[in-house]
């Protein structure tokens, strides 16, 4: 304990100390000599006596300085030293090393991150693990109703998949209890117009079921949670708020309490707040406020959002189900307990269907909240850490390269060291310290880089998204992995060089020169590194194959026929419902304001529809001919002008215009696919129409026949598509709507202009979702155009460190060469030929790692099928590509060496050495 | 020369320690006259070599059983002397009893005559 402070005392004072010792032993050494001198002899003689019986000077003041160190520490504190030394000797392999190897590590610790937030990350509520989500299956897609949490798709393994049900359905679950302690359901009331002390702006609202925050388990921040007493018909309105909406409009979730806010011009109260960390069921679509169901949020309720007659509906799908199951209860159990009964509802509510294409019930696992987002985002994320591992494995083969042609060329040195007595366990750990120090100063750069990437990703994940919950943090998880990564590669990559060099024949080793290293092990050493070159060049075509293939899916979408034009315009949503306006005075406020857009100096054309063509989802439904027949169709409504405005084609007949005003006879406008579908080569125009469940009444008559442009989906195939006047309200009542402005020129230069006629026609009205045509469509292809940056980041990044490897080898090769290629010469060997020479052997390596690699990559490549568009996995293009890429980067690596190969002066490299 | 090698003894490791600390009980001494005593006491039998002397005298300055000062040797000169602390003194006491047990051990085992002639 007092030693411990009198060796810090010492270590403090060291060099005083250093001197104190010397001076000691020079005390010594006169004295020694004095007591000589009085036997007689020569004061010279006593000197030299006195010094000589004192030994080596040097290794006594080691060894009494020693008695003052602890002994692991000093020699950790000179390898470190030694260390640094050495990487400032070798400045640009030591960057290059921590470089690669922090660029590996940075981007496999922000990769892992985002899995990590995904993937495993449980809902913040108690007991996820034994929440579950509802859902059905049916042989053939099966979509009608209302969703904005995006929860239908197609089962890859065949059929389609709905998360969302009836009202009652929903109900029908809810009585039996005998598996769920509670069934609670929800959706999207889209965005609505919040006003609180005159100030308006749109938040994003959630339809939930009494039993929701219960069923879920999370508690209030403030106030107090909705209950199954809010949620009946004529309870005061009340709504929950989330903690983010607390602080950006109240100032805190205590001063939210209470409050009298507007909800789209309609009296709520703030009952409670949400905790801070809960963001609803979907981490995809974070509510701001939280309503009842059975709460009004227009004069018509629920309605306005789900059509009139529909809300109870059995054939109306519209809500999420979650369940809490009992304890002891599995979700196979529940599925195997409820299927039976729900089928036979199924039945009974739709008698139309056949019975194989009656829904099935589907019971899965919840703790990690709806699905979509994991759907959306777990595949691709798989791809993003395959690749960045395969970068990992590349960085530690040119470490690992670098270290072994380091090895070979500190030979001597070694050899050196353990013939003057080095222990060869001492010289074992000064290697490994050194290789340490670098994968750990690669592991703590690669952190840095870990960080900056998960901002810089969740910026390209959630490509400017305010509400994305996708909140990637660096964990402990991720951090340990990372330095796990690092010192397992310094120790790996350290060691079997440092092995290999401390066990060498020292005779030979000290007789080697730079040109003359012993033959056998030179090749085997040469081996060693052709393997790792081979694999890197390997690896790094797979990783350029997967970038020119999603390059090309790219491309081939950005030159998708869109079939209208979707250059220079304007779109941006309105709903004059929230703020007042009522039927039938909404379709002449919508007109009117379009009338004046169309006034707006440079726009060329306004109209407007329910929903822009591309990115925001469509409307669907089955549409009945006259003669009975029955054809599921997407539906868009729209005003006057639309035709012209998005420049689609009309074929045949007219667009819909002044005369289709409400009351006047109902008309409809169908797409090319739409008439071939259901009336081959007839006459579409005065064929007769009717809605099947919206408005299986009414008598729609066509009128005209559009080109085919694209609705919803960019990538799916042109779908029929049956436009409607949205004057008149054959789709259900008029809500919000898009306008699109066609322009010259850039359409956000006229975002001002629009602004100022709003508030003009009603100063209460927020301009929502103003954007660009080209934005919508960019966004519905956001994770292909991230897909293609990343990887072509990545393509850059393992064809630099890949070529880097092989550069950093043909040096070494070349320099070790250096008189064998000096006697070429001197024999008459062009220098076109020895520049052949090294390069034939660049391409042999190249050549063997593509011969390697592309069976791979073919097999691979079938890995991101569902991630390409317009082209097969083995598309020959994006492989002739990546192969003729890699090869050239590969030439102009080994071309530099192998340059400075051809102007080795013969008589210097015969004279060397 | 070589004869008067052969007489002296490798000190054992530990022992100069001892040898160090009860020399210094008379009082604090330099290196030098340390060495000079344990050689003179021991009628030359005992040689401290150098190389061991000054790392033995600092580890046990570091473990606190000594101490050391600059001060002015008899001929005048500036010399570092060690003198024994208050843990110094327990030690040596109780390394010495240690030491002359084992020898009177070794000694039991070495002379079996002293036994048998009792």
């Amino acid at each position: 304990m007092s030693s411990f402070f009198r060796k810090i005392a010492w270590f403090l004072r060291r060099s005083k100390k250093d001197a104190e010792i010397h001076e000691e032993l020079e005390f010594y050494l006169e004295e020694e000599a004095g007591e000589l001198e009085e036997r007689g002899v020569t004061r010279e003689e006593a000197r030299r006596a006195a010094r000589r019986e004192l030994g080596n000077p040097t290794l006594v003041v080691e060894d009494t300085r020693a008695q003052w160190t602890w002994g692991w520490w000093e020699h950790l504190v000179q390898d470190l030293r030694y260390a640094c030394r050495v990487m400032a000797r070798n400045k640009s392999f030591s960057a290059l090393a921590i470089l690669s190897l922090a660029l590996g590590i940075g981007a496999n610790a922000a990769i892992f991150s985002f899995m990590d937030s995904i993937l495993l990350r449980s809902l913040p509520v108690p007991h996820p693990e034994s929440l579950v989500m509802l859902s059905w299956h049916t042989p053939r897609e099966a979509f009608n109703g209302s969703d904005g949490h995006d929860d239908n798709y197609f089962d890859p393994r065949g059929g389609y998949v709905g998360g969302i049900f009836s009202y009652p359905a929903f109900e029908l679950l809810q009585r039996n209890d005998r598996v769920f302690s509670s069934v609670f359901g929800y959706q999207s009331a889209h965005s609505v117009n919040l006003a609180f002390r005159g100030e308006a702006a749109l938040a994003a609202a959630e339809y939930v079921s009494g039993n929701y925050f219960i069923g879920l388990g999370t508690q209030p921040a403030a106030g107090r949670l909705l209950g199954p007493d809010d949620d009946r018909t004529g309870a005061p309105p009340v709504a929950v708020i989330s903690y983010a909406l607390s602080e950006r409009r109240f100032g805190g979730p205590a001063n939210a309490l209470g409050q009298s806010i507007l909800i789209n011009s309609l009296p709520f109260t703030v009952a409670g707040v949400t905790e801070r960390r809960f963001f609803g069921a979907d981490p995809d679509m974070p509510p701001d406020i939280y309503v009842p169901i059975h709460t009004k949020l227009t004069p018509d309720g629920i309605r306005a959002f789900v059509p009139a007659e529909e809300v109870n509906d059995p054939s109306y799908d519209w809500v999420v189900i979650m369940a809490r199951l009992e304890p002891g209860v599995s979700a196979a159990q529940a599925q195997a307990a409820l299927s039976g009964p729900f089928y036979e509802w199924g039945r009974a509510a739709k008698p139309e269907l056949r019975p194989e294409d009656v829904p099935r019930l589907l019971v899965r696992e919840g703790a990690e909240g709806l699905d979509s987002l994991r759907r959306q985002y777990s595949k691709p994320l798989y791809i993003l850490l395959a690749l960045v591992g395969l970068i990992l494995a590349i960085a530690c083969a040119n470490i690992a390269n670098l270290l072994l042609a380091r090895a070979a060329a500190r030979r001597r040195e070694i050899a050196v060291r353990l013939s003057i007595g080095a222990g060869r366990w001492r010289v074992i750990r000064q290697l490994l310290t050194e290789s340490m120090l670098l994968a750990l100063l690669g592991g703590a750069l690669g952190t840095g880089f870990a960080v900056w990437g998960v901002r810089f990703l969740t910026l390209l994940l959630g490509n400017g998204r305010e509400n994305f919950t996708l909140r990637a943090e660096l964990n402990w998880h991720v951090l340990a992995g990372a330095a796990a990564l690092s010192v397992l590669t310094g120790v790996v990559f350290g060691l079997a060089p440092a092995l290999q060099s401390t066990r060498m024949d020292l005779l030979q080793g000290l007789k080697e020169s730079r040109t003359g290293e012993g033959v056998g092990r030179g090749l085997r050493r040469m081996a060693a590194s052709r393997i790792l070159i081979v694999a890197q060049i390997a690896i790094t075509l797979l990783i350029v194959v997967a970038a020119g293939l999603f390059a090309r899916t790219l491309s081939n979408l950005a030159s998708i026929e869109l079939g209208f034009n979707a250059d220079n315009v304007l779109t941006f949503e309105l709903d004059a419902r929230q703020t007042g306006h009522t039927d039938p005075e909404i379709v002449d406020f919508y007109n009117g304001l379009q009338a004046q857009f169309g006034t707006i100096p440079g726009v060329r054309a306004a109209s407007l529809s329910m929903v822009p063509m591309i990115g925001a989802g469509t409307g669907a439904t089955n549409v009945s001919l006259s003669d009975g027949r029955v054809q599921n169709s997407r539906i868009l409504t729209v005003g006057t002008n639309f035709f012209d405005t998005m420049q689609v084609p009309i074929l045949v007949g007219r667009g819909i215009d002044d005369r289709d005003r409400a009351g006047a006879p109902m008309v409809a406008v169908i797409n090319e696919v739409f008439a071939k579908l259901t009336l081959g080569d007839r006459n579409p125009v005065g064929q007769r129409l009717s809605l099947a469940y919206v408005c299986p009444k009414c008598e729609i008559e066509v009128v005209g026949v559009s080109a085919n442009p694209r609705y919803g989906n960019l990538k799916r195939n042109m779908p029929p598509i049956v436009y409607l006047p949205f004057a008149q309200g054959a789709w259900g009542p008029v809500n919000e709507m898009y306008f699109e402005l066609r322009t010259a020129g850039n359409p956000l230069g006229y975002v001002h202009a629009v602004r100022d006629i709003v508030r003009r026609a009603d100063e209460r009205m927020p301009v929502g979702n103003v954007k660009t045509q080209r934005a919508w469509i960019d966004e519905s292809i956001n994770q292909e155009i991230t897909f293609a940056r990343l990887c072509g980041a990545f393509a850059l990044l393992a064809l630099a460190i890949a070529c880097v490897g092989l550069y950093g080898t043909m040096s070494y090769n070349v320099a070790r060469r250096t008189g064998e290629i000096g006697i070429r010469m001197a024999l008459g060997a062009q220098r076109g030929r020895v520049v052949g020479m090294i390069l034939r052997e660049v391409l042999l390596l190249v050549g063997v790692g593509i011969a390697v690699s592309l069976p791979i990559a073919l097999v691979a490549s079938k890995a991101v099928k569902a991630f390409l568009f317009g082209m097969k996995p083995n598309d020959p293009l994006a492989l002739t590509g990546a192969v003729v890429t890699l090869a050239s980067a590969a030439i102009l690596a080994g071309y530099m060496p192998a340059r400075r190969a051809s102007r080795i002066d013969p008589m210097t490299a015969l004279r060397h050495e | 020369m070589s004869d008067k090698e052969a007489d002296r003894f490798e000190l054992l490791r530990g022992t100069l320690d001892l040898l160090i600390l009860r020399t210094l009980v008379a009082g604090p001494r330099h290196g030098h006259a340390i060495a000079k005593h344990i050689q003179r006491t021991s009628e030359d039998l005992l040689q401290v070599e150098t190389g061991s002397l000054y790392p033995a005298l600092h580890r046990l300055e570091a473990k606190g059983w000594i101490e050391a000062s600059w001060e002015l040797s008899d001929k005048g000169k500036r010399a570092r002397y060690y003198r024994l602390t208050p843990s110094g003194r327990k030690q040596r006491a109780s390394e010495q009893s240690k030491w002359q047990a084992l020898s009177r051990a070794i000694g039991l085992i070495l002379n079996p005559s002293d036994e048998e002639a009792q």
